[in-house]
């Protein structure tokens, strides 16, 4: 029965790490040219191998302060927003009750609507109530939540669709409590969705521009900074930085990964 | 601060040098500074205790003075030392429409901005002065301000000269790769030479675009008044994208377009051009035989602004032509500032050569500013430049 | 083993009835008044009035729920779970629509006005619907372009990596995202370098002797893949790739693999095995994916303002400028209002035809 040759096997795998050489393009330019000893300020012709970028990579500069602002913004962010995005997902997928269509609808508009207006709207909002809300961190904050939670609503749901409910009707059977039966049975099969809406919610906030710009005061995302420092500069710190960035999320993940199949194996 | 590579700042290497050389034991400070700044060995000073001297807020673009680092003690430090003040100096404007969108709801509604100086360019600054969205500055604590170059006194954004003083200044022309025309440019025709055709890059700052083509057209750009005197040259710009022959419209990115080869030619900034020159010796930078412009980021108080006396001093400073060559010799913009060539000159004796930096009369002679535009009329060209620039 | 099933008691149907619109109204007057008060519409005492009724419709919703018993919890519930989120947009999505939508009927006293007077002025739609024509079709065009690579290239990746990778998938999913950590900008810098006229990948299909064939179709224009369409498209793409991987990705994961091994031995072939068995399962990650990519891209303006040419704006452009450079904000908000109704009619057609059960 197996055949000889598994093309199409070996084909799809091809395509697949084609795809991700594809996405890393662009990554693999930034970090080689980090490597790169740039004649003026700006770093896009290549002249000579350096290690000197990297020597002084842990140095305090404003590009770094900036991007510590935006993690904290995402971090906060995302939280909140995978937290709302999922009660609604499981509520829209799970449950059939009076104004589900509508609400459906109605969480896909924040996707639709363009991000200069809405980003403008919004500051509108809080200096027409300067004396309850100041613009900066926490309006920032508020404004990424604000479209973050349609990306992670639709993400969940994707996962929560088609899922057997019977299983949680089964564990109620056996005398789970509600309680018990959401975090021991529900919880751990929706998780994989939870996570890649974090994950996904995580990079839009990071990446946010506009809507940011309009209602940060004086907070200085990543983002922001750059947009304005690279109208003059382009220098290799920023791709130190960025080479930084990658290395320390796929550490990340690869210590996450190696100790998860730890685990699996010692179990 | 991103640590600066050798040498886009060639000359802040040998600026930092000599500065430091200067002083005995690392007294990093040209002398005829004085006594004011006693003890200034610190790189990074630490503002006196708030209070003491009053505090000053101050918006401006990205890399436009010079900051401190590697023992090098920047203008704000020095200023901060020599005054007491507690001054803030943010880099917040990249974009002229972006930073009156941030400033307009609040400015638009008589709210104070956390600034008391700003520096948007001239034209935005006339708009801000028009819609009266800035106070007097205090000029008569400004005895400095007296050195302003003549040409930039009482301009066509500030007639009566009361509301603004320029923090920098620059031309917009030809900017090239040699590498890629093949021969010197010397015309605003040669944007549209066919042979360049697909690689000519044009700027999204209307004034300088318009301003090139409306020069090349014969039309004296500071006495426009109505979009009709200008129509020709809005025309020649149609008819040069339609046809493919203009690639694309950028801010500052066209400087990396001339140094990989997607432009052969565009309209650019002398700035820019005179930073990238040492680096690059085929990328140059031509006032055209028809005319150039020339802008200036000029500094401003929004309405309220509450440190006068503050802004006065900082104002007062920078006029210093001591401390005006410091800050050229770090930025190589044209300084507004009067009689800074000889100092600029011990800090960096190629700079003062520098013919994008130190204009003789003749390019003085050949660059004009745009003339200020009515509201109404302003919103002509800058709607029909969007539909053509593309938008 | 068959879930046994409670039958409701008899008079709890009733209460389960009104529970569902207690439910539902509780939600409604919350986010009703929310936005209410958010826009201004109510203020000083009556404002007070308004944010007391919100408290009465959520503390009424959990005393219902307390009161009526298991049924009508289990009938709250979807309620109760949507209540945070749903008020969350109330207040903070739906009350700036609710301002912009009133701008777009305004007219401006004079352009740098702040206050826009709302005198139901319908012709910032005319012009909405007449001049910006190329840039809606560009928008939508590019963006439906870059949703289809972004299947091609995105379900095989999330088929690989959901059913062969093995413990590795994990890391490979978050291989997806981690580049888009680095910022957008960095990202296009790095793309206008590489798809630069001296740039790698010019170089590289002049080397393959692709250039006379890509021209011919017209992928390239006149040797130069910058500052075209394809490479405003191509931006498009990258940008949302994850945003399709990862939706097609979680709909696939839970896909049992025993099925897709039955299926196989069943339909005696995999490709038909996947087409009649995987891509159904998989059709809710495509449709959130499709949705996620295309919605976005249809209003993108950082890459057609970054890799395009003049001649290449999309319909986003255009929004920013009226906003910006033009500082007409009650046209930008028109211009935005009717790419929001065309993108909304065309997902409940996309929905429709995908099925209705898609819907709930």
């Amino acid at each position: 029965m197996r055949r000889l040759v598994d093309a199409p096997r070996w084909a799809l795998n091809l395509f697949a790490a084609a795809a991700l050489v594809y996405l890393f393009m662009p990554l693999g330019w930034i970090v080689w040219f980090s490597f790169n000893e740039p004649v003026g300020d700006v770093n896009l012709v290549w002249q000579e191998f350096t290690l000197d970028n990297w020597r002084g990579a842990f140095r305090a500069s404003a590009y770094r302060d900036a991007f510590v602002e935006s993690i904290r913004v995402a971090a906060l962010s995302t939280a909140i927003a995978t937290l709302l995005g999922s009660m609604i997902a499981i509520a829209l997928a799970r449950y059939r009750f009076r104004g589900a269509a509508g609400l459906n609808l109605l969480l896909v508009l924040p996707l639709t609507a363009p991000e200069i207006v809405m980003g403008s709207s919004l500051a509108t909002l809080f200096l027409d109530n300067a004396e309850i809300i100041k613009r900066g961190f926490v309006t920032v904050v508020i404004a990424h939540v604000m479209f973050q939670i349609s990306f992670v609503a639709m993400t969940v749901r994707a996962r929560v669709r088609g899922f057997d409910w019977t299983l949680e009707q089964a564990a109620q059977d056996l005398g789970a409590t509600p309680m018990r039966t959401f975090w021991r049975v529900t919880f751990p099969l929706v998780l994989p969705g939870i996570m890649a809406a974090a994950l996904l919610s995580f990079a839009l906030s990071i990446d946010d521009y506009i809507i940011t710009l309009f209602n940060r005061g004086s907070l200085q995302t990543f983002p922001i900074y750059i947009d304005g420092a690279f109208r003059r500069e382009f220098p290799p710190q920023v791709n130190v930085l960025a080479s930084l960035i990658l290395l320390a999320s796929i550490s990340l993940m690869l210590i996450g990964v190696l100790r998860a199949t730890g685990k699996a194996s010692r179990s | 601060m991103p640590k600066h590579p050798p040498s886009r700042r060639l000359t802040r290497r040998h600026f930092l040098g000599a500065a430091g050389a200067l002083g005995a034991g690392g007294l990093a400070l040209p002398s005829f500074l004085g006594g004011r700044l006693a003890g200034a060995t610190t790189p990074r000073s630490t503002p006196p205790a708030q209070g003491e001297g009053g505090s000053l807020w101050f918006d401006n673009w990205p890399e436009y003075i010079d900051l401190t680092e590697d023992g090098y003690v920047g203008t704000v430090d020095r200023f901060m030392q020599a005054t007491g003040i507690d001054m803030t100096y943010t880099e917040v404007i990249s974009d002229n429409n972006e930073y009156f969108a941030q400033i307009q709801p609040v400015l638009g509604r008589g709210d104070t901005i956390d600034a008391d100086i700003i520096a948007p360019t001239s034209w935005m600054a006339g708009r801000l002065i028009s819609l009266d969205w800035v106070d007097q500055l205090p000029l008569e604590d400004v005895p400095n301000a007296a050195n302003l170059r003549a040409d930039l006194v009482n301009p066509a954004w500030d007639p009566t000269g009361e509301y603004s003083l320029p923090w920098q200044t620059g031309f917009a022309g030809i900017a090239y790769n040699i590498e890629h025309t093949g021969r010197e440019l010397t015309s605003t025709e040669d944007l549209f030479d066919p042979e360049f055709a697909g690689r000519v890059g044009m700027l999204t700052e209307m004034r300088d675009t318009i301003g090139l083509l409306a020069l090349a057209e014969g039309i004296d750009i500071s006495t426009l008044s109505s979009f009709d005197e200008a129509a020709p040259a809005f025309e020649r710009l149609q008819k040069a994208k339609d046809s493919g022959q203009v690639r694309a419209f950028t801010g500052n990115e066209y400087i990396v377009d001339l140094e990989a080869g997607n432009f052969a030619a565009c309209i650019g900034w002398s700035g820019d051009v005179a930073a990238i020159n040492v680096d690059n010796p085929n990328i140059r930078f031509v006032i055209p035989e028809e005319g150039g412009t020339s802008w200036a980021d000029t500094m401003l108080m929004p309405k309220g602004a509450m440190h006068r006396e503050e802004a006065a001093q900082w104002m007062d400073f920078v006029y210093e032509p001591e401390n005006a060559a410091l800050i050229t010799a770090y930025v190589w913009f044209v300084s507004p500032v009067d009689g800074i060539r000889d100092h600029v000159a011990e800090i960096d004796p190629e700079l003062a050569e520098n013919a994008l930096v130190f204009p003789d009369d003749e390019t003085l002679s050949r660059v004009h500013t745009f003339a200020h535009l009515d509201e109404d009329v302003e919103a002509e060209f800058d709607a029909a430049f969007s539909e053509i620039a593309g938008a | 083993m068959p879930a046994a099933t409670v039958a409701p008691p008899p008079q709890a149907s009733g209460l389960s009835q009104r529970a569902d619109l207690v439910g539902l109204g509780a939600l409604g007057v919350a986010a009703a008044v929310l936005v209410l008060v958010g826009t201004g519409a109510v203020s000083g005492a009556a404002a007070v009035v308004a944010l007391s009724i919100l408290l009465a419709a959520v503390v009424g919703l959990v005393v219902v729920a307390v009161a009526g018993g298991a049924e009508a919890r289990r009938r709250l519930a979807p309620y109760g779970l949507l209540k945070p989120g749903m008020l969350w947009l109330a207040l903070f999505f739906f009350t700036p629509l609710v301002t912009l939508l009133k701008q777009s009927l305004s007219t401006l006293p004079s352009r740098f006005a702040v206050e826009a007077e709302f005198d139901w002025n319908f012709g910032n739609y005319s012009t909405a619907f007449s001049s910006f024509g190329a840039q809606f079709q560009r928008g939508f065009g590019y963006a439906a372009v870059a949703t289809v690579l972004c299947i091609a290239i995105g379900y095989p990746l999330a088929y690989v990596i959901a059913f062969r990778a093995g413990r590795w998938r994990n890391l490979l999913l978050g291989l997806v995202v981690v580049p888009f950590f680095t910022s957008f900008l960095i990202r296009t810098i790095a793309w206008r370098s590489l798809l630069g006229d001296s740039g790698p990948v010019l170089a590289w299909l002049e080397r393959l002797h692709l250039t006379g064939p890509l021209e011919a179709i017209g992928l390239l224009d006149n040797g130069r893949i910058l500052n075209t369409q394809w490479s405003v498209i191509g931006g498009l793409t990258y940008n949302f790739v994850p945003f399709m991987v990862l939706p097609i990705y979680v709909s696939l994961e839970k896909v049992n693999v025993a099925l897709v091994d039955a299926a196989k031995d069943l339909y005696s072939g995999s490709v038909r095995a996947f087409r009649k068995v995987v891509v159904p399962l998989s059709l809710p990650g495509v449709f959130a994916g499709t949705l996620l990519t295309f919605i976005p891209a249809a209003g993108d303006f950082i890459n057609a303002r970054y890799l395009g040419g003049p001649n290449n704006t999309m319909i986003g452009n255009s929004i920013q400028d009226q906003f910006l450079v033009q500082n007409n904000l009650p046209v930008a908000a028109a211009m935005s209002f009717v790419l929001m109704a065309i993108i909304t009619a065309a997902v409940v057609v996309y929905t429709k035809y995908l099925g209705t059960e898609d819907l709930t």
